[in-house]
């Protein structure tokens, strides 16, 4: 356990004392300057106060409504007969892996309140000249949120629904309880570890929350706290450290808060579903109802999918990306991106980066998750504290914190400037999923397995292996495609650690963002959702095979 | 022949000997400049022009000159400052040569980031103005100027604005989007430069437009083609090109435009020091000169406008109104923040 605290606390608490040292020291780290709390004091405002108002409202808005959604789908795709489940749980999904800035441009083209193309179709419907969708407004940025929170989400619980022994639904259902009462007072009571853990990353991520506010936010002056940090940062004369870190620190304190009211939620309850008994798993017939459900699945993959991916693939084929006629058709987009160097050297970098980055965050969260759930180590408390921090910081200052604590590292320790320096980065970024994921998982299984594993002569190792690892597998699984497809996208800390070289994914995506090139941006989000569909199928099979072998 | 004029003869003799052999051991010096960056074999690149074509192509020049390998950097100003400093304090040196806007180059003169360029034969060529603007850790390379982007299916003929003060006009009230004068950028490159050459009134007055601000430059180009706004300013005349065949124009209102200067100089501690001048010494000349130019950037050597491509040498040879200068960064910032609230 020592040498697991040790590793966490490199990966986790070491970029977090260079952020706390920043934030009490007038320069940062290794130059000259004073001690002093102008950082905190200058951050102390009723206009900060009111921009975390706002950025917690919308934040919890945007985790309700997306949650429930998540849990509804969940539930549909896991737990009932909805026709075609397989394949609509792979489309669900598809928003959550694409960059942000696709997204946004496609919704910024369809919901703009001059020319967007839902109020041109209800202009032309109605005959009338009003407008019923502006994404550049509080509505706009929730919304935007909401794609990535509710495929979030629902990634995060369709397994520890699908892992639920459904004996309990049945025992509620033959005692007179109605489908809705079973929902409410078995199904979800039982996915209470797993529901409050993805309502606290979400709510978490939402107050850190980027993208949708910078793009539909500050268009019309609303503020969030991300975007002030940012501002501090980037938009100063002088970049703000001092300021941007205090900010940043004084929020994550708040967070903290949050996630030791999970703990006191969550203390002394058993919430073990998969046991020693033998089960079938079974699903809840719908009858008629199925097709309601189904259709439901298919009406949000409409929206929140086939709409904006239908815009980056059409545009994906013209010469400009929203100019579409005869004479823009172009298959040019896609012979710039493939014979693009750097495109191809981020694409292999980001390959491996993701492969081994998510496959050692998923062991060093199986392991830690395993320590702070499976043990009654003393200590364990702070491991589980120390893999929670990263996820309180928003990236943009954790990546200054990952600069400055790379660089200072003592001579010989040569990580600044290679491409561990990403990798470390990614695995600390990627720690808390990781830690969830396989909490929620070991949450449920039952300890009667592994003592009945010890008592016929299974060592440690084999019980942990064909009992903990066999079951959690699943859960291992999502896991590593959920911290796969974040680091591939992962952007704040990427852009200040990459070196000449070693360029990933998402920098090469923001270069030609920002220098207007939105087509090739299709392409390469096209090209990464296709990716996506085919790691979810290996995922699908590769689970499978291995559960049956486990 | 008289005395005096044989003393004339010879003294002039010895004077043009004495130049060219100072020039004869100019060119073995520098001779010797190439030989050791050829050695060194490599050049890092960091600059805050971020995903441009121009610079791949500028490399690709040295490449073939030099055949010495070439590795690029390039990030946004803030995170490539903040590199800088992190290299420079930690003593981890990476990078040989940066490019940068002049007010954040400046800057990094003032606190040490530089080492003297001693000498670069091509510096001779550069226009006087810009060698006045130099100093010897800085020279600069090309100027990046700003105008009106319009969308010429919404505005059309005589609604055209011909100053910046047409933008004043009632009519466009609400439906002028802008790059955020608030933050660094070219949005407060322009705030400045209007302030100065147009005072504060106009801003106020400007500000009654409701003025729509956004950072999203690549994107906001698009929307003004799209019409979601008749207008964008400022505008790079460098992301123009990238635009033809959309219905947008370039205006080039009569005052003049605004403009940032880029810069270059050699890092301290480069690990390739000769190479780094060699680099620098390429990008004052010739040909990548006529590369800038035809990107619709403003070179700053001599008769390079003549030799770029057609289309753009009304920009190569804007009006220049003028930059911001780094002294008045914050108190320009403070107004603009006062202003459009």
């Amino acid at each position: 356990m020592l040498g697991l605290g040790l590793i966490l606390a490199f990966l986790a608490i070491y970029p977090l004392a260079m952020l706390l040292y920043g934030s009490l020291h007038s320069t940062p780290p290794g130059m000259a300057g004073e001690f002093n709390l102008d950082g905190y004091r200058r951050m102390a405002t009723a206009e900060n106060g009111l921009v975390l108002f706002n950025t917690v409202v919308m934040a919890l808005i945007n985790t309700v409504v997306s949650l429930a959604l998540a849990i509804f789908l969940a539930w549909i795709i896991a737990r009932t007969d909805t026709p075609g489940r397989g394949v609509l749980e792979m489309l669900l999904t598809l928003p959550f892996f694409l960059p942000p800035v696709l997204t946004a441009m496609a919704w910024g083209m369809l919901g703009n309140p001059q020319v967007g193309g839902i109020n041109s179709v209800w202009r032309w419907l109605t005959g009338t000249n009003t407008t019923i969708i502006n994404v550049y407004s509080y509505f706009g940025v929730v919304w935007h949120m909401m794609q990535y929170a509710t495929t979030f989400l629902f990634l995060f619980i369709v397994d520890a629904f699908r892992a639920m022994d459904p004996s309990l639904e049945e025992s509620s259902r033959m005692s007179g309880a109605s489908l809705f009462q079973t929902f409410r007072r078995v199904t979800l009571m039982l996915m209470l570890p797993v529901i409050t853990s993805a309502f606290t990353l979400s709510l978490i991520r939402g107050i850190e929350s980027f993208e949708s506010p910078l793009f539909f936010g500050t268009p019309v002056g609303i503020r969030v706290v991300t975007t002030q940090v940012y501002d501090a940062i980037n938009q100063s004369a002088r970049p703000d450290y001092q300021y941007a870190t205090a900010l940043a620190l004084a929020v994550m304190g708040l967070m903290f808060l949050l996630v030791l009211m999970q703990w006191r939620i969550l203390g002394g309850r058993n919430f073990t579903t998969v046991t020693g008994k033998g089960y079938r798993p079974t699903v809840t017939k719908l009858g008629p109802w199925r097709w309601a459900t189904f259709a439901f699945c298919i009406l949000f993959f409409f929206i929140t999918v086939a709409m904006p991916v239908g815009q980056l693939f059409v545009g994906s084929f013209f010469k400009f990306f929203g100019f579409y006629s005869w004479n823009m058709l172009t298959l040019d987009n896609y012979a710039k991106v493939l014979r693009n160097d750097e495109f191809r050297r981020g694409f292999q970098n980001t390959l491996l980066l993701g492969v081994i980055g998510a496959s050692a965050t998923m062991v060093l969260g199986g392991l830690t998750a395993y320590v702070t759930t499976r043990t009654q180590l003393k200590g364990r408390r702070i491991i589980e504290a120390m893999a929670w921090t990263p996820w309180m910081m928003p990236g943009i200052v954790l990546g200054i914190g990952f600069l400055w604590g790379f660089a200072l590292l003592p001579g010989p320790i040569q990580i600044y400037g290679t491409i561990w320096a990403l990798l470390l980065a990614y695995m600390t970024l990627y720690t808390p999923i990781s830690v969830r994921v396989m909490s929620g998982a070991y949450s449920q299984l039952g300890y009667d397995l592994e003592e009945c594993s010890r008592v016929h002569g299974g060592s440690w190792w084999q019980t942990f292996w064909r009992i903990l690892v066999a079951l959690a597998w699943p859960s291992f699984a999502v896991g590593w495609v959920l911290v796969f497809f974040g680091i591939l996208r992962e952007l704040s800390a990427s852009i200040l650690l990459f070196s000449a070289g070693s360029e990933v994914l998402s920098v090469v995506v923001l270069k030609l963002w920002t220098n207007g090139r939105a087509e090739e941006v299709c392409v390469i989000g096209l090209f990464m959702m296709a990716l996506v569909i085919l790691f979810r199928w290996a995922q699908s099979r590769f689970i499978q095979r291995h559960i049956n072998t486990l | 022949m008289t005395q005096q004029a044989r003393l004339l003869m010879a003294a002039t003799a010895a004077f043009i000997l004495s130049l060219v052999a100072q020039a004869a051991a100019q060119d073995a010096d520098w001779a010797k400049v190439i030989e050791a960056a050829k050695k060194e074999g490599k050049v890092v690149l960091y600059t805050s022009t971020q995903g441009v074509e121009f610079h791949n192509q500028a490399l690709r020049s040295f490449q073939a000159k030099y055949g010495i390998a070439t590795e690029l950097l390039d990030v946004r100003a803030s995170e490539l400052d903040q590199r800088i400093q992190t290299e420079q304090t930690s003593g981890r040196y990476v990078g040989d040569v940066l490019q940068h806007g002049e007010a954040s180059a400046l800057r990094h003169e003032q606190n040490g980031v530089f080492q003297p360029y001693i000498s670069l034969p091509n510096f001779q060529n550069l226009q006087q103005i810009f060698k006045e603007k130099s100093s010897k850790v800085r020279v600069p390379i090309y100027v990046s100027a700003y105008g009106l982007l319009i969308n010429s299916e919404l505005v059309k003929g005589e609604d055209e604005p011909k100053s910046w003060r047409d933008l004043l006009n009632p009519k466009w009230k609400g439906k002028i989007m802008a790059d955020d004068f608030r933050a660094l950028g070219g949005g407060s490159v322009w705030f400045d430069v209007m302030f100065g050459a147009l005072g504060r009134e106009f801003h106020e007055k400007l500000a009654q437009q409701n003025i729509v601000f956004s950072r999203d430059v690549g994107n906001d180009q698009r929307r003004v083609a799209r019409g979601e706004y008749p207008m964008r300013l400022p505008q790079h005349y460098s992301n123009f090109p990238q635009l033809e065949g959309l219905p947008v124009k370039l205006v080039q209102p009569v005052e003049g435009a605004s403009y940032v200067q880029f810069d270059t100089g050699v890092l301290k501690n480069a690990p390739h020091p000769n190479a780094a001048r060699l680099f620098i010494d390429h990008y004052i000349g010739e040909t990548v000169q006529v590369i800038y130019a035809n990107n619709a950037l403003v070179p700053v050597a001599m008769g390079i406008s003549e030799k770029a491509d057609p289309r753009w040498r009304s920009i190569t040879g804007a009006k220049l109104l003028g930059t911001s200068a780094p002294e008045r960064l914050d108190a320009m910032l403070a107004a603009a923040k006062e202003i459009y609230k």
